[in-house]
């Protein structure tokens, strides 16, 4: 049962990476070329996973922010979440990783409640984004903060640590109790 | 990873030899921060992994956050600010990057303000098309307008009242003249039967009343008709000469109150 761990490796030279977790492939590629495609200073590299732990055969860079994406619409996709923190350090909570949930706009379609991700994402003091994955603009922004993000879990923007991004970031309120 | 620099040719120019000792402490700089960096990697390895279950995430992590951010608080306070050292490089590199930067945002505002000029312009066409047409249109208003104002007569009250009283003894005058015409049109074909009432004077005993002629009849069922519109049927009377009655009725002149056969009304052409 191998768990991810921060600052396991030394870095590599001017360059940040980035690990989404999620179930829908399809989504978690779009994001990941979007990633991509922005224009910063610093090489990025974005890997895709369906659930954690990763296969330890690979030889792979160590990971600077972990982005859970969960989909409003399938309680699967928030079990598989759910069963990958489990595979996370806890100083991976100390600012580097983040919870994304889509599908947010489409409430008949919703089967996991907002109030649910909330009282994940305040449960491990993690910053929760709303985007709807699949509309390209959205998309696009969501990219762009996810990047900034990165580049400062990777230490590359000088003077705020990831720590100190997490402090300034608003934390999530006490979700209200559940009515049901 | 050191380069060795000190086989240089020892009549270089003094701007090499500066050069290459500005690249050269960088270099030692880097070296020193990955030293220290690699001694940091290995006490870090040297921490066990912990993993986290809903139910105490929450206080352990903020208790580590704590930790960790009182940590980051008293480096920043020990540590001072170091500055490169502003040696004549340096200084020319940055130089030239501001003013690269400053080129580039220069150009971006000189493009923008272009496009903005241009756009202005075409609105400019466009505008002033449109008054032009504004305008043709004013001016053939106004020619219309001239021209309608020469055929409006002067109004006058007066002239109105007097058209209006001579409309009215015109239309006095012809309605007389069909009256007078009818009259004579009803006496000459459909006069009374004078002489066959005093022949048959022994039959019939009980014509003591007078027959009125069919002018008569006819003025009688309209005078009906227009003073009184909502009954304007008229009971039949001895007077009336039934041969003349079935006349206009076949004729449909005159038609019989649907409920009572006794009664006539003139069918109303004017309406």
């Amino acid at each position: 049962m191998s768990v991810l761990k921060p600052l396991d490796k030394l870095p590599a030279l001017n360059t940040a990476t980035g690990l989404l977790v999620g179930t829908e492939d399809a989504l978690l590629q779009q994001l990941a070329d979007s990633m991509l495609k922005e224009d910063c200073a610093s090489e990025l590299r974005v890997h895709l996973a369906k659930s954690l732990p990763l296969p330890s055969n690979v030889n792979r860079p160590r990971i600077d922010l972990i982005v859970f994406v969960i989909n409003l619409h399938s309680k699967y996709s928030l079990q598989h979440v759910q069963e990958s923190l489990r595979h996370v350090d806890a100083s991976f909570f100390l600012g580097r990783v983040c919870f994304l949930s889509t599908g947010a706009g489409q409430e008949h379609h919703c089967s996991i409640h907002r109030n649910t991700v909330l009282k994940l994402a305040h449960t491990y003091r993690s910053p929760l984004l709303f985007c709807d994955l699949e509309v390209e603009d959205f998309r696009a922004t969501m990219a762009q903060r996810l990047v900034r993000m990165l580049l400062v879990c990777a230490g590359h923007v000088p003077g705020v640590s990831a720590l100190s991004l997490l402090s300034l970031l608003r934390s999530s309120e006490t979700p209200p109790p559940e009515e049901l | 990873m050191s380069v060795s620099q000190q086989d240089l040719d020892p009549d270089s120019t003094t701007d090499v030899e500066v050069v290459t000792d500005t690249e050269e402490e960088l270099i030692k700089e880097c070296e020193e921060i990955w030293k220290d960096m690699e001694e940091c990697q290995n006490k870090l390895s040297l921490t066990g992994t912990e993993t986290l279950t809903n139910s105490n995430a929450q206080l352990s992590l903020l208790i580590m956050q704590v930790k960790c951010l009182t940590a980051e608080l008293s480096q920043w306070h020990k540590e001072t600010p170091e500055v490169t050292p502003l040696t004549e490089d340096f200084l020319v590199t940055l130089g030239k990057e501001e003013f690269q930067k400053l080129r580039r945002d220069l150009e971006n505002v000189l493009s923008t303000i272009q496009s903005k000029n241009e756009k202005l312009k075409e609105d400019l066409e466009r505008e002033q098309q449109w008054l032009d047409e504004q305008q043709q249109i004013l001016e053939s208003l106004n020619v219309l307008y001239g021209e309608l104002k020469n055929q409006v007569v002067t109004f006058s009250e007066t002239r109105i009242f007097n058209e209006l009283k001579t409309k009215m003894l015109n239309i006095k005058a012809f309605k007389e003249k069909l009256l007078i015409t009818l009259g004579e049109f009803l006496e000459d074909h459909f006069p009374l039967p004078d002489g066959n009432v005093r022949k048959r004077k022994k039959n019939i005993q009980d014509s003591t009343k007078q027959l009125i002629t069919l002018h008569e009849i006819l003025e009688i069922l309209i005078n009906r008709l227009f003073d009184v519109p909502h009954d304007p049927y008229v009971k039949i009377r001895d007077s009336f000469w039934p041969p003349y009655i079935e006349l206009l009725l076949r004729n449909g002149i005159a038609l019989r109150h649907p409920e009572d056969p006794t009664q006539l009304r003139l069918e109303a052409f004017h309406q």
